[in-house]
């Protein structure tokens, strides 16, 4: 016995076949205009999605560049003030392209949850002479209030971590000739006033060191800072290097008030080879470090113009400047393989050591660390960067960083 | 009784077929007076009329290139189902409409037709025509000139690292586009002399704050500073004519607009946009989707029509519009899991096989373009394409014959139009097309039964036409099984005996019993030692016309129930 349901359903078989005798087309191009004209009777508006909408917003306002990073006029200024500051937000000004598209000015000032706080301002002529010269003068201020401190040497200990604060200004000027676009060399004279004290902290540094003994701790000086470098840099691409290498070595030389009690030079050399295979998509990656101190007769070099090692760039392994001395060594090999386009993987190995002495600048003693991570950018960049560091005395790191290692 | 809709899923077995068999007997009844015939009068429809109504109403859309790309990377829109194309005729060819027109498919073209493509005029001189507003997308570096006539053109630069890559890129591109049968603007090579170069003093470009503002000379030496300059001082640049009529934005590869009452194939379901994959593979299309197409609307109040055209070559034939192009491009979707998983577990050790391509680098104008390691079924656009996904083999080989119908000549004379000046250039790329045209035609002419164009006629002789063997890439064929019947337009079905019947050359005679027939279907297996998809039947159905004669009024194509095509593209 069949049911209504089932009854209705074996109606309405063949109902369209009625309805369409009535309406059939004679011919095909028939059939398609009627398929048009049934169309016609409930057309609407192409409608985009939220998602869509505002992607598009997005790029053709160009709103991520324009409020974030734009070209001209006011924006949030945001990143790092420096390592371990903490993320820092302000505001920034630049106005690229003044005076016959010859002078770039540029200002920020920012500040941290750490109460770190950064102000910066510069006037830029980077196209001189065809782009091959270039001149700045530039002014910057900042505080940073929580800077780490294990003691000076290689055998600082671990336990002794305490806080200084360091508030600083330098007003100076560069210049730069490029005769080749891989070679650039150039000088800076600036005016250096640093002030390093006790932190505000109940790890301050007086509460475990004798700062009577810390060289440049407290003192009331400036320095001017000469610096000399020749910078030698066939990296491609430039700002995410998988070939070609930077071979960058710079002399500095800080001259205080203090009738030269903290006067030194400082020598570096600091040496990147990219070395590539599979058409650029799996790279080795080569730093290297050597940074020498010199003060001169009868002088030190305040502890916080030492160089250090430990933190998120050198000895991943390690709590940011866990090492500080006069002479620093640092060693790190990368193998980066590309996974897909703009997400590369990499495993690391870094050694380095600080001394106090050249003779102890060698390869014994190295502290170690290796590890693994991700690479999030592009040929203009690393725009952040995720690793784990391990096997180190200071143990396990994850690191979260935007911008790339070397 | 149950009120309950989910009811009928619970009828038993017998009430479930006693319902079918009522309707089919319904529907059976209804057959002698309601369904439609096979063939209308018509048939085959030879051009689609869809600019029969006003579009006049159409709003213009616009294209969010990240929503493109997370779109089709990630949702997958558009209908799947693995169907025969929805916009062909009953011969199972491209009707001409808005969207195509039958060239080098439907006729011989001559070289010239070939190499001029769209273009109207023999050159173009640009000097002093003023700038009247910014390049307003795309990477490439330009700006936009009226020329005396009022018409707007585009002028775009190459890249200061690859001179005259972009630029021939594009002429290239549209004039094998073009007389595959697409819509493409016109596009000329030409110079430009920096000290012709005038801004109109109503010009406009939108400056680094966002903000619209008056043109001035030093936007314009900028972009020059981007710009390829030749050894006597002037910019070689492509300048392409607007199109006729209103933009409105852009097709997508999947659904219809819906505000054009014209459109009514969901457009995955579009043979040219699905054989779209067979030619983007050719020349390397990587960027073949639907943000670079344009949608114009034409015609007079009341008669308004949109014409869809294929938009922006300049990253093609290895070329990557600014830079040499990426090596991954028409190998690896931008992202694309399983390769990627495999490399970041094996730590890099898992090597994809298309970064050992070796690129010919003898010329900066020349990008990444090479044949040895080219594979037309593995190649992939830069993101999925619901079009591109639901090729199957019909429409492959659809595309290929038209792929196979560019001659060697061919090739080298559209390459000319590039104008390259570095020696091996021209002919790196030519060679490169060929090699790559070869291995299209090779792998999508063989893929289901070739026979093409079948004809019958007044004395009762088929003439079969097999597309792969006369492209050269398929040793003759053993022979040809045939079985032919009468058939009753009104019910779509053959009637009366089967005759059958087996030939070893592409000629066979009409059994005398059916020379009455007003309408016949033969259905054809090719067998091919090698080839077992020649063994699916293509069958073709004539017409009696009133002279005696016979008319192909309808061919179908089956293709395997496993298409590699489809998989490929998975």
């Amino acid at each position: 016995m069949f049911r209504v349901p089932l009854l209705i359903i074996s109606l309405a078989c063949l109902l369209p076949a009625h309805a369409g005798a009535q309406e059939e087309p004679d011919t095909r191009a028939e059939e398609a205009r009627e398929a048009r004209e049934a169309k016609s009777a409930s057309l609407s508006p192409p409608r985009p999605g939220r998602l869509e909408r505002a992607l598009l917003a997005l790029e053709n306002g160009r709103l991520f560049e324009r409020i974030l990073n734009p070209a001209e006029g006011f924006y949030p200024k945001m990143g790092n003030v420096t390592t371990g500051g903490g993320f820092a937000v302000g505001p920034g000004y630049r106005r690229p392209g003044l005076f016959g598209e010859r002078v770039d000015i540029s200002a920020f000032a920012m500040g941290s949850m750490k109460q770190y706080w950064l102000a910066d301002a510069r006037v830029t002529l980077p196209r001189l002479a065809d782009g091959r010269l270039f001149a700045e003068a530039f002014a910057r201020a900042s505080d940073y209030t929580q800077e780490e401190f294990f003691g000076l040497g290689p055998a600082s200990d671990r336990s002794d971590a305490s806080f200084y604060a360091l508030r600083n200004t330098e007003i100076g000027a560069s210049g730069a000739v490029r005769p080749f676009p891989w070679l650039s060399l150039g000088t800076t004279v600036s005016r250096v006033t640093p002030d390093a004290r006790s932190a505000d902290h109940q790890r301050s540094i007086d509460r475990f060191f004798d700062t009577s003994a810390l060289p440049g701790f407290d003192i009331d000086t400036h320095f001017i800072r000469t610096r000399a470098f020749a910078d030698l840099n066939y990296r491609e691409p430039r700002l995410n290097p998988r070939t070609g290498g930077r071979y960058l070595l710079s002399v500095d030389h800080y001259n205080d008030t203090l009738d030269g009690r903290y006067a030194f030079n400082r020598y570096e050399a600091d040496l990147q080879q990219y070395i590539s295979f599979l058409k650029n998509r799996r790279v080795i990656a080569l730093h290297g470090l050597v940074s020498v101190g010199d003060p001169h007769t009868g002088a030190d070099i305040p502890f916080f113009l030492q160089r250090t090692l430990g933190g998120p760039d050198d000895l991943r392994g390690f709590r940011r400047f866990r090492f500080r001395d006069r002479h620093a060594l640092l060693l790190q090999a990368e193998y980066r393989w590309e996974i897909f386009t703009a997400v590369d993987g990499a495993i690391f190995y870094d050694a380095g050591k600080v001394a106090s002495s050249t003779r102890d600048l060698d390869l014994s003693d190295l502290e170690s660390d290796y590890g693994i991570g991700f690479r999030f950018g592009t040929i203009n960049g690393v725009f952040l960067r995720i690793e784990g560091a391990f096997g180190s005395s200071g143990g396990k790191h994850f690191i979260f960083r935007f911008g790339h290692v070397f | 009784m149950s009120s309950d809709p989910s009811h009928i899923l619970r009828a038993s077995r017998t009430e479930r077929f006693a319902v079918a068999a009522a309707c089919l007997g319904l529907i059976t009844t209804a057959t002698g007076f309601g369904v439609s015939p096979r063939f209308y009068p018509d048939d085959p429809l030879l051009v689609d009329d869809d600019r029969a109504l006003d579009a006049g109403g159409v709003r213009p859309i616009e294209g969010s290139n990240g929503y493109d790309f997370a779109e089709h990377t990630f949702f997958k829109p558009g209908d799947r189902r693995n169907v025969q194309a929805m916009n062909v005729n009953t011969i199972d060819e491209v009707p001409n409409s808005s969207w195509f027109t039958n060239r080098i498919g439907a006729h011989s073209m001559t070289l010239d037709e070939i190499v001029r493509g769209p273009n109207q005029l023999a050159s173009l001189d640009i000097d002093g025509w003023p700038i009247v507003q910014e390049k307003s997308s795309g990477i490439t570096p330009g700006y936009r000139v009226r020329s005396p006539e009022g018409r707007l053109y585009q002028i775009k630069f190459d890249p200061p690292e690859h001179p005259e890559m972009g630029s021939a890129a594009e002429v290239i591109g549209a004039a094998i586009y073009h007389a595959l049968g697409y819509n493409v603007v016109q596009g000329y090579i030409t110079t430009i002399d920096p000290a012709a170069i005038v801004v109109d003093p109503k010009a406009t470009t939108v400056d680094l704050a966002g903000r619209r503002r008056p043109m001035r000379r030093s936007d314009v030496d900028r972009i020059l500073s981007r710009a390829a300059r030749q050894a006597d001082g002037r910019y070689r640049v492509l300048a392409s004519r607007f199109a006729d009529g209103r933009p409105v934005g852009y097709f997508k590869y999947y659904g219809t607009r819906p505000d054009d009452p014209n459109d009514i194939h969901p457009h995955e379901h579009r043979r040219e946009l699905r054989a779209n994959r067979v030619f983007a593979a050719w020349i390397n299309h990587d960027d073949s989707r639907g943000i670079n197409s344009l949608d114009m609307l034409e015609g007079e109040k009341g008669r308004h029509a949109i014409k869809h055209y294929m938009f922006d070559f300049g990253s093609t034939l290895g070329s990557g519009s600014t830079v040499a192009q990426v090596p991954r491009a028409g190998n690896e979707y931008i992202l694309e899991w399983s390769p990627a998983l495999k490399t970041l577990f094996s730590l890099g050790f898992y090597v994809r096989p298309w970064i050992k391509a070796e690129y010919w680098e003898e010329a900066k104008a020349v990008g990444r373009f090479e044949a040895e390691r080219f594979d037309p079924v593995g190649w992939r656009p830069e993101y999925p394409n619901p079009a591109f996904d639901n090729m199957r083999a019909d429409d492959a080989f659809w595309g290929a014959r038209l792929v196979a119908g560019f001659s060697d000549e061919a090739v080298r004379a559209i390459v000319a139009k590039a104008r390259y000046s570095e020696p091996g250039a021209a002919e790196h790329v030519a060679k490169t097309l060929i090699a790559r045209r070869d291995k299209v035609v090779r792998a999508w002419l063989t893929g289901v039964n070739p026979i093409v164009s079948p004809t019958l006629d007044r004395d009762g002789t088929l003439t079969l036409e097999n597309a792969a063997y006369r492209a050269g890439v398929a040793a003759g064929p053993l022979a040809y099984a045939l079985e032919w019947s009468s058939f009753d337009n009104a019910t779509g079905n053959t009637v009366g005996e089967t005759v059958s019947g087996r030939v070893t050359e592409p000629r066979a005679a009409l059994p005398e019993r059916l020379r009455t027939s007003p309408f016949l279907a033969v259905t054809i297996r090719t067998e091919h030692p090698g080839l077992v998809a020649w063994q699916l039947p293509v069958t073709a159905y004539f017409r009696r016309e009133d002279e005696g004669g016979w008319k192909l009024v309808g061919l179908t194509r089956s293709v395997a129930p496993h298409d590699t095509g489809r998989e490929a593209a998975r």
